[in-house]
């Protein structure tokens, strides 16, 4: 997020249309999900509640539970992938906004979007490598998850996570979270993260701030 | 317990003791009540009371009723039993959804059209895929943001390059209609949209191989995007010492000159063999690169989206270095064959 300097300068060159340069925000500390791929039941309530609290209508869906099957008896597995915006270290969507309608939060590195400023140009739905940000056709513009910033804020957790009832999604600095000081139980014992799981997308385009408990069929090693 | 049990004398006296007192609540309660419970549906709809159900019945159809011829207004105490209960239905056609499809259209069989998977995504045209996706085209950004921001007066800082032209627009129509689309690309809808799965699983073949989706998004940008919306790799590059939008007043000294060519071009030795794909007009670009400074930085860091930077094969130039740098070192020699050109 631009501070007020950088308003000024970048109104200055945008009447001048001078060249203008983009700066990633640096958080002081990144908040993301960690995921356990194998526990997770597919149950949606996650989904279910992500809807409720942000009133979507048919069609956004911030979270997503995804699932993975496949093998041939019978040597067969499923398990699922929850993703919603990762929130990532260096968003893709944040500097194709146009109008700075995204923006990073500096304190918790929340990515956040305020949709009255959207245009509907619909540039960070292509630029996410994760399929984060959701068109809405009926208003014409784009929202996504902000972690449910307003309970942040409030010291709760997200309504996904709270929605959880195998405990298998939570938040926490990613940085703890990955390396397995953070307190969660969504991490059980013996249980190690990884940044990236089989069919998704290469997290060093952006560095998402998520860590999943990949089920062995789902590491990306093999 | 058996049925023959002396247990059981005490629980048929209790049943016998229920049907006794069921009989006493049937005979207390009026009779219209009783009679109003043996009703059909659609008789009790006719005996209820008239003046709430009419209107009722009239006013929550907005939908079905704007389109149907009127109807002659009919007293509700002689509505018969059939009206009666499609008024009493009324309501609940209310709440369906205006539908948004076209009539006629069979949209399970185009999700499912073989034109959306491999092999035969890979030769569609841009016309069969706008045949039915036409309304990428149409413009579509809003005039203003709900907030009242107007987007004529919005400015992203990559649109502050030179390249950049015309009002705000939507990506598919920059890549595909804009006029720097039309005159350096030739962009293909195939070349992002390379076969989605319409699911939302995502199969693990019995290989260890990815399936080639790419988890809650159809189009992977690592293979696509990537190409012109990387990191200016700055680092690799002699006599940088930093990114280029601090390093190009020292080769650029007079407005208009391209600091990029005073080192690719085919005296100084560095890679001056470049954009040999079919989904770009290499001639164009070069031409264009002469009088625009941003085309060449436009798409090598001066719209980078993305923290890494696109892995561009190593096409042989002349005085290429016979020893491949570090940071260079597995990159391919030629263009992914989907889009290589022949050779000259």
């Amino acid at each position: 997020m631009a501070d007020n300097t950088d308003k000024t300068r970048i109104q200055v060159a945008i009447k001048e249309r001078k060249r203008v340069g983009y700066t990633p925000v640096v958080p002081d500390t990144q908040l993301g999900f960690v995921h356990n791929n194998v526990d997770c039941i597919g149950c949606r309530a996650c989904e279910i509640a992500c809807k409720d609290k942000n009133g979507l209508p048919p069609g956004p869906r911030f979270r997503r539970v995804m699932y993975v099957e496949g093998g041939r008896f019978p040597d067969v597995f499923a398990y699922k992938v929850n993703m919603s915006c990762n929130h990532c270290a260096e968003p893709a969507c944040l500097p194709t906004c146009p109008t700075g309608a995204i923006f990073k939060r500096q304190k918790d590195g929340i990515v956040d979007i305020d949709s009255t400023l959207c245009i509907g140009c619909r540039r960070c739905e292509a630029a996410c490598p994760f399929g984060a940000p959701q068109f809405d056709p009926t208003t014409n513009t784009v929202s996504k998850c902000n972690m449910c910033v307003d309970e942040i804020d409030a010291g709760r957790k997200p309504y996904c996570v709270m929605g959880c009832m195998m405990r298998v999604l939570d938040i926490g600095p990613i940085d703890k979270i990955r390396d397995g000081t953070h307190p969660t139980k969504a991490i059980g014992p013996g249980d190690h993260t990884v940044r990236q799981v089989r069919n998704m997308a290469n997290p060093d385009l952006t560095n998402p701030s998520i860590a999943f408990v990949p089920h062995p069929k789902g590491r990306v090693e093999g | 317990m058996t049925s023959n049990s002396p247990r059981n004398v005490p629980s048929m006296a209790y049943f016998v003791g229920l049907f006794l007192m069921l009989g006493l609540v049937l005979w207390a309660l009026p009779p219209d009540r009783g009679a109003a419970t043996k009703m059909a549906p659609a008789e009790r709809t006719a005996a209820a009371p008239a003046a709430p159900a009419a209107p009722a019945a009239v006013e929550t159809r907005p939908t079905s009723a704007a389109a149907a011829p009127a109807e002659p207004a009919v007293p509700t105490a002689v509505i018969p039993a059939a009206a009666a209960v499609a008024a009493a239905a009324a309501p609940a056609a209310a709440t369906v959804a205006v539908p948004v499809r076209e009539p006629g259209a069979d949209y399970d069989a185009a999700r499912w059209s073989p034109l959306h998977f491999r092999p035969a995504i890979d030769t569609a045209t841009n016309e069969q895929c706008l045949e039915c996706h036409r309304e990428v085209l149409e413009p579509s950004v809003r005039t203003a943001s709900p907030a009242g921001l107007p987007a004529a007066v919005t400015l992203a800082w990559y649109q502050t390059l030179d390249t950049y032209a015309g009002p705000q627009d939507t990506f598919h129509r920059r890549h595909l209609v804009s006029g720097m689309a039309q005159d350096l690309m030739d962009l293909q809808c195939t070349f992002c949209h390379r076969g989605s799965d319409p699911r939302e699983e995502a199969p693990v073949p019995p290989t260890l191989t990815d399936a080639g989706f790419t988890l809650r998004k159809s189009v992977n940008p690592e293979t696509s995007c990537l190409a012109c919306h990387g990191r200016f790799p700055w680092e690799h590059m002699e006599g940088l010492a930093g990114p280029w939008e601090h390093e190009r007043e020292t080769y650029e000294p007079e407005p208009g000159t391209n600091g990029c060519l005073a080192c690719h071009n085919s005296e100084a030795g560095f890679r001056s063999v470049r954009h040999r794909v079919s989904y770009l007009k290499a001639e164009a670009i070069e031409a264009a690169a002469e009088t625009n400074a941003d085309t060449c930085y436009g798409c090598h860091g001066g719209r980078s989206w993305y923290r890494i930077s696109y892995p561009y094969p190593r096409h042989p130039w002349p005085d290429m270095p016979e020893e491949t740098p570090e940071w260079a070192k597995g990159r391919p020699a030629a263009s992914d064959p989907r889009y290589a050109l022949p050779k000259e």
